[in-house]
């Protein structure tokens, strides 16, 4: 690290201030929004970070999946066309928790800062290649996004995980019986600030996602790959970055070299971003405003001279220095490949929608058909996060790679919840005009809608299905009816009815008993049992006994999967549901 | 500057990671129920006498003075303090099982469980809990049926279930034929009275749920594992978990659409309230068809073969001819 020549700037100061400020906020934010809340009913608060995106914004634009609420983002653009990536350098959480993670473990690693310069254009071309993806309906630009990265690691891995280590810490206290360990778990679970333990009624506190070992991998990917380079992903990979930078090409405010530079090179090799360049001629240096991400360090802390100061003045060249975007080559490449990789997604979604038995169940709300869900949804974890069962998690394949970390429900974790984000005072007043589903509430995108209890009882995830093969009165001949019993609603889509089945007590027996057992009925049959045989008869087995068997009645049937959830049955459910059918079959 | 990898730091790292590690592996390995826990709540004192005897309060359209009414009828005018002696710990278990308004049935008359409440602490109780394991998701269970904000008012403490605070306790009674061990949560094993607060429904596989099933909510684990066989199961529970004292709140009967509710018209005032030491024996008179208005044909007290389980483990009577009806 270049060692501090002088004082850091007011303005590196007030960066760094900012920097926490909004992962404070982005964190607050995630933390409050949440089943009971008052953040909820103010939704685009609640999605400030991802409505304020300018390439959510363009990408769902292109998708043909517009949202008025995204125009929020402009006001992100219009920040970024006077102070190009002071966005990356002040506000983005992302950026923020790398430069800590940095702090903390790389600080006194000695990195090259200017090595692999030609790095910086895989950004452009990745922002190329998922601004065409979006073009075809496909909204994957959110697997890459800083914003929906930072949402996704922070609502699936981070949450829980440290959610997971406070609770753990503090029951093992309370186990020991440090009193103030048990209040401490309380007034943390009241509060809201621990995850409420979703359904599973024992065991080590807690919840996940699947997923989560490889959204830890990401995280970790972009966080250690500053061993290599600090900011990383910022320089070389972030298409928001690169977006931003390139809106920013014409501002007046960036940093200027005058001429008292003489050419020592510090700067290149000093700047994080790499934002410093010989200019043709060799005299002078001069800053790249396309990765420039304002971070105020080298107006006090390379230049030997002082020759750098950040600030207005005429606006540089709109076109990019060179060495900044890919040629003309690569980018065609960027652009083609996102042009040949789309249709193949949507092709391999058609077939996998065909093919794949596990059905594509996505939240109540969710924009039908699919393809439109799919050029809507920016796989934020919004969604994951606000469910208060735990029952939304991030899909893999099953919904073709296409669908990668788009919602799907899990029934065997958890439920959708009937009254979801409907409250007392709604139900007991009549009035189910407010907004019933949660996900719908957070969703930044509108890929799931809000409904109103009406609309969303009308909607149908699916339909379940009793699996003869597992279901006990079916498939075991003992009684249960737990799926009817926590059915929700008022006129159950599962009913019963008792009948006749075969006794297993009774197929237990061996075939002489058997034997004996019809001989004794056919003498009861005839009248011609004496005592003892009566009294032989009643000690065994009748042959059959009735059992309650449920039904499920499909009309009603909203696929909410408490039944699946609340199945006893370990491993697969005895009833599951189901996608819906099309047409005619129900 | 990365420092050289000498044996010696190595050997340090090794070691400090070593440490930490068991560190954190003894921490959350061991404690956590491995001791075993018991129930201790202390029974009626009256529980023999009054085994088949039960209070009944009938009529008008107060919950709260049915409750007060039934108990002095039931215990004299000593009332619950006749099962709260000064500086006890309370739990009450109404049901709160289900995301549904009051005027659904599904729980129990947030007045009927804040009278509850009242009378305990008015009894001496120093300490009136009030929970319920909800089979709903919890926090909307406790917010619909209005308890929460009733049993607050009352001055009870009114708290969520916390996962890791069910201990599993040995149904090791020889009376137990199915069930050999259940987690049943912290704050009944640790309480020195429990209070049993029931509502009156019918179920879908019990034909009726009263004060029998209503304990199915001092359990954790897998409920739906109670559904085979479920009658033996619940006379199994009883026997293990045998509350200090037992209310039934039939304010409101819920007819259909047991035990979860959800519409009006499936619900019937029916302005009664029952108490007793017996589950059993209050089951046995509240299931019975002349006594309640269950639907026409919807079943006879036989076919609700908990009662009988229940009697035959000595719990109470099944048989309404025995009941003492004190009204």
């Amino acid at each position: 690290m270049a060692k501090r020549k002088n004082r850091r700037h007011l303005l590196h100061t007030l960066r760094i201030v900012s920097q926490l400020l909004f992962l404070g906020l982005f964190v607050g934010l995630l933390v409050a929004t949440v089943l009971g809340s008052p953040l909820v009913r103010h939704p685009w608060v609640a999605q400030l970070f991802l409505i304020t995106d300018p390439l959510i914004l363009l990408g769902t634009a292109l998708a043909g999946a517009f949202s008025a609420a995204l125009l929020a983002a402009l006001v992100v653009l219009g920040l970024s066309l006077l102070f190009p990536r002071a966005y990356c350098g002040w506000i983005c959480p992302l950026g923020t928790s790398m430069d800590i993670v940095d702090k903390v473990l790389f600080r006194a690693m000695k990195r090259n800062r200017a090595a692999a310069p030609h790095l910086r254009k895989i950004k452009y071309g990745l922002l190329a290649a998922v601004l065409v993806m979006a073009v075809f309906g496909l909204g994957v630009f959110g697997w890459v996004d800083p914003i929906c990265i930072a949402t996704r690691s922070l609502a699936v891995v981070a949450y829980p995980i440290a959610d997971w280590a406070a609770k753990t810490g503090l029951v093992a206290a309370e186990e020991r019986g440090v009193g103030a360990a048990a209040d401490l778990y309380d007034w943390a679970s009241e509060t809201g600030l621990f995850i409420r333990d979703a359904n599973f009624k024992e065991g080590s506190p807690g919840i996940a996602y699947l997923w989560l070992f490889t959204f830890t991998a990401v995280l970790l990917g972009i966080w250690l790959s500053q061993a290599y380079q600090k900011r990383f992903w910022c320089r070389n990979l972030c298409p928001l970055g690169a977006m931003l930078g390139l809106v920013g090409s014409a501002s007046p405010f960036r940093p200027r070299v005058s001429d008292a530079c003489i050419a020592c090179d510090a700067c290149r090799r000093g700047c994080k971003m790499g934002a410093f360049q010989p200019a043709a001629g060799g005299e002078r240096y001069r800053s790249l405003v396309q990765e420039c991400i304002l971070c105020y360090a080298c107006e006090r802390e390379f230049c030997p001279v002082d020759a750098i100061h950040i600030g207005a003045g005429s606006s540089g060249p709109v076109r990019p220095a060179p060495g900044v975007l890919p040629g003309r080559r690569a980018a065609l490449t960027a652009v083609a490949a996102g042009a040949v990789i789309a249709p193949a997604m949507l092709l391999d979604r058609r077939t996998r929608e065909k093919q794949e038995t596990n059905p594509k169940l996505r939240p109540p709300g969710s924009l039908r058909p699919d393809t439109a869900f799919l050029a809507a949804c920016v796989r934020c974890g919004e969604c994951m996060r606000v469910c208060p069962t735990n029952a939304l998690h991030p899909s893999g394949l099953e919904n073709g790679v296409a669908g990668l970390w788009t919602p799907t429900f899990v029934f065997n974790i958890g439920y959708c919840e009937y009254y979801c984000a409907v409250s007392a005072e709604d139900v007991e007043a009549g009035r189910l005009t407010s907004t019933a589903n949660l996900c719908g509430q957070v969703c930044p995108t509108g890929a799931i809608q809000p409904l109103t209890h009406p609309e969303k009882i009308d909607h149908k995830v699916g339909t379940a299905v009793f699996d003869h093969t597992r279901c006990l009165p079916w498939a075991r001949g003992e009684e249960c009816l737990t799926c009817e019993e926590q059915c929700p609603l008022p006129e159950k889509a599962i009913s019963h009815r008792t009948e006749e089945v075969a006794n297993l007590d009774w197929l237990a027996m061996p075939e002489s008993k058997r034997n004996r057992f019809e001989d004794l009925e056919a003498k009861r049959a005839a009248g011609t049992l004496s005592d003892a045989q009566r009294e032989e008869l009643a000690a065994m087995p009748p042959r059959t006994r009735r059992l309650a068997r449920p039904y499920v009645l499909r009309d009603r049937c909203i696929g909410c999967g408490t039944c699946e959830n609340v199945c006893p049955l370990d491993g697969r459910s005895g009833i599951r549901v189901e996608r819906l059918q099309t047409r005619t079959i129900q | 500057m990365i420092h050289p990898l000498t044996r010696r730091t190595f050997l340090r790292a090794a070691g400090t990671t070593a440490i930490g590690v068991a560190g954190a592996g003894a921490l959350s390995g061991c404690g956590g129920g491995g001791d075993e826990a018991t129930y201790a709540a202390r029974p009626h004192p009256q529980a023999e006498a009054w085994r088949n005897r039960i209070g009944l309060a009938q009529g008008g359209d107060d919950p709260g003075r049915n409750v007060e009414a039934a108990i002095t009828k039931l215990c004299g005018s000593d009332g619950a303090k006749t099962f709260v002696r000064q500086g006890d710990v309370v739990v009450i278990k109404p049901n709160i099982g289900w995301a549904q308004v009051p005027e659904m049935g599904a729980t129990v008359d947030p007045a009927v469980v804040a009278t509850v409440v009242r009378l305990c602490r008015e009894a001496g109780a120093a300490a009136v809990k009030v929970f319920d394991n909800s089979v709903g998701t919890d926090a909307k269970c406790y917010k619909f049926s209005g308890i929460e904000d009733a049993a607050r008012q009352a001055g009870a403490d009114v708290f969520l279930c916390k996962r890791h605070r069910f201990r599993t306790v040995a149904f090791a009674d020889p009376r137990c034929k199915r069930l050999k061990e259940w987690p049943i949560y912290e704050d009944v094993l640790t309480a020195d009275v429990l209070v049993n607060v029931a509502v009156a429904k019918t179920h879908n596989l019990s034909y009726v749920t009263l004060c029998m099933k209503n304990l199915m909510g001092t359990q954790g684990g897998d409920r739906g594992k109670m559904h085979q066989e479920i009658h033996q199961n619940l006379a199994d529970l009883n026997v293990t978990i045998t509350p200090t004292f037992n209310v039934l709140d039939a304010t409101r009967v819920m007819i259909e659409g047991g035990p979860s509710g959800g519409r009006k018209d499936q619900v019937v005032r029916a302005g009664t309230i029952v108490c007793g030491t017996s589950t059993t024996t209050i089951d046995c008179w509240a299931a019975d068809p002349a006594h309640l208005p269950w639907p026409k044909g919807h079943h006879d007290l036989k076919a609700v073969e908990m009662i009988a389980r229940g009697a035959e483990a000595g719990l109470g009577t099944a048989d309404p001819a025995e009941i003492e009806v004190r009204a």
